[in-house]
């Protein structure tokens, strides 16, 4: 029974020690930031009206806060930015503030209560050299030997509290400090990995997609079509063996589907990889897509415009679905589309139509919102019945 | 002879009327899916039908599976299925039923008109038809445990003509030896595959079996 309390207050009184090993630094650089802390505040309202938002002395502050970062075995975090706009450089000047004052407070506090109760327990030692008219006040004012006897009982309060709330104060602190100072796993990464996640598993079913369409298109054109010239060159060579007149007919007929086999065969080509793209660059290859429009469209090419093949491919294949949809749906009487690239690849098509295009009905916007989703991009349409309609898709070029 | 087709692609479809049209054959029905198939089938009761395996609504294997329930209908009906490419899986599929009256062709062997006629009569008269390309295809895929391995090169050569349902005759001429050195060929193979003596036209079946599935 004693036994067993006396390893319970043993184990508290480790507690206490670690709290206090976590603490009694808390109020040491608590109060320091409180000294600077005029100072931060005026960087701060400097960085407000300096260009770009720059805080003064944000690397200063970084090391400063990365001490403490340190102290909670919190990753440290590699960010250049000194603007006040980086979440870092935010959640320094956070705990800045946290630490000058609630820090500085708890730390003082678990400083001082297992003072207090030392200071207790021995006030009957020395309550009477101090001057009557400055007794010594521990809670209450030791004035005589019955109110000097009774203090260590209130240093026992002292140092119950000590034993027993510093510890869950400590940790409550520490948590706090932590949620402050350290990027929750970091939120934008997370983000971003479920984005190249979802975006690359929409890649592959595309691609999937393309292979099948690819095959469908090569198999129900080029390849019966050459079935169908191998089956009318078999009718010639019989009919040639039986009646020669008879064999005319099916030599046209053979001429025919290889005609077709061979415009099929260009098609798909055509599909996969436009060669028109490799030998005319992009804008070559869209306004030649321009010309065959009918209805009056311009072209705007912004500066140098060579993106990787499957970037080069997408667009193209966007301006050609969208002015194929304008020239069957929209009833417009002039068209334009803007090519222009910064990091991305963005292509404008605008037309004068009724409006009112519908991603929902049609299978060309459906069409462009997977190609382009399959590299990353984003795709925007407006179209407000009476129109204008503007799409506008941006393609990341992989820099 | 009167058969029912079954072709999707409206040039081909045409064209394999034409074609035996003109040698004599009645083409009962010319229809584009396997519903309108197996209608024709129960309403003419033809004497083979020549299908293709990718037929709508999906374009994979309707062909197929249209094949083996115009078997089940109509039992015993020889089928001559055409197909744009081999696919071996598609052979086991319909012969697991019998191969008796089947044929699987890669679609351009129309343009071999008599070949065609000669591949259709013998799948009519209950031969097994296969493709020279399913043939090599099935042999790339041997395993070595395989009694398909003790083979030898000839004895390969005529159970492949054998699969492609030549007789004994045709076989003879075109590897150009006698016909009692293709019976011995075909004995050998037969002890080798383990395949009991009775019968020949069901151990000759057999033994495509075999050869097609790497199992007695």
């Amino acid at each position: 029974m004693l036994g067993s309390m006396r390893r319970r207050l043993e184990s508290k009184w480790r507690d206490m020690w670690q709290a206090l090993r976590l603490l009694a630094p808390t109020a040491l650089t608590g109060f320091a930031s409180l000294l600077v802390s005029p100072l931060v505040v005026l960087t701060v309202v400097l960085a407000l009206v300096a260009p770009g938002r720059r805080l003064p002395g944000a690397t200063a502050l970084r090391a400063w806060a990365d001490t403490e970062r340190d102290r909670l075995d919190g990753p440290v975090p590699v960010s250049p930015d000194t603007s006040l706009r980086d979440p870092v450089v935010r959640r320094d000047l956070a705990w800045f503030g946290m630490h000058a004052t609630l820090g500085m407070a708890v730390g003082l506090l678990a400083v001082v209560l297992p003072l207090s109760a030392v200071n207790a327990a021995m006030v009957p030692t020395y309550w009477w050299v101090v001057p009557e008219n400055d007794p010594v006040v521990a809670t209450y004012p030791v004035t005589s030997w019955g109110l000097a006897l009774l203090n260590p009982l209130v240093g026992l309060i002292y140092a119950a509290l000590s034993l027993y709330a510093l510890p869950p104060l400590a940790r409550w602190y520490r948590a706090l400090s932590r949620r402050v100072l350290i990027m929750p796993a970091d939120n934008r990464l997370a983000q971003r990995v479920a984005e190249l996640t979802a975006s690359r598993a929409a890649a592959l079913e595309a691609h999937g997609a393309e292979l099948r369409r690819i095959e469908r298109d090569l198999h129900d054109g080029t390849q019966n079509r050459l079935v169908a010239v191998a089956m009318h060159l078999g009718l010639v060579e019989r009919a040639l063996r039986r009646d020669p007149a008879e064999a005319l007919p099916m030599v046209l007929r053979a001429q025919d589907a290889a005609a077709d086999a061979l415009a099929g065969l260009r098609d798909v080509v055509r599909s996969i990889y436009p060669p028109v793209l490799a030998e005319r660059g992009l804008d070559g290859a869209v306004a030649g897509l321009i010309a065959r429009c009918p209805v009056p469209c311009s072209l705007t090419a912004v500066g140098p415009l060579r993106a990787p093949a499957a970037v080069e491919s997408a667009a193209y294949f966007v301006v050609a679905e969208a002015l194929t949809n304008i020239a069957k749906h929209s009833g417009a009487t002039r068209a334009s589309v803007v090519l222009s690239r910064e990091d991305d690849l963005v292509i404008e098509v605008h037309d004068d139509g009724h409006g009112g295009a519908d991603e929902e009905s049609g299978t060309g916007l459906a069409g462009i919102r997977r190609r382009v989703a399959a590299l990353d991009g984003t795709a925007t349409i407006t179209s407000p019945p009476g129109g204008p309609t503007l799409l506008r898709v941006e393609l990341p070029c992989g820099s | 002879m009167r058969v029912v087709i079954a072709e999707d692609d409206a040039l081909l479809r045409e064209g394999l009327v034409l074609l035996l049209g003109g040698e004599g054959i009645e083409v009962a029905a010319a229809v584009d899916n396997p519903d309108d198939l197996l209608a024709a089938v129960d309403a003419e009761r033809p004497d083979a039908a020549v299908l293709d395996v990718r037929l709508p609504p999906t374009f994979t294997d309707e062909g197929l599976r249209a094949a083996v329930e115009a078997r089940r209908r109509l039992p015993g009906l020889p089928i001559l299925v055409l197909s744009a490419y081999v696919e071996d899986s598609y052979a086991g599929d319909l012969l697991a039923g019998g191969a008796q009256g089947i044929g699987y062709l890669l679609k351009e062997r129309v343009g071999k008109v008599a070949t065609f006629l000669d591949a259709l009569h013998r799948v009519v008269d209950g031969g097994t038809v296969l493709d020279p390309e399913v043939v090599s295809q099935l042999m790339v895929r041997r395993r070595s445990d395989d009694p398909m391995s003790t083979l030898t090169p000839r004895e390969r050569e005529v159970l492949a003509l054998m699969a492609e349902g030549h007789a004994n005759t045709a076989i003879a001429e075109l590897l150009v030896v006698t016909e009692t050195a293709v019976s011995k060929h075909i004995r050998n193979i037969f002890a080798k595959l383990g395949l009991p003596p009775g019968d020949t036209g069901h151990r000759r079946v057999l033994a495509v079996l075999t050869y097609l599935q790497g199992r007695p």
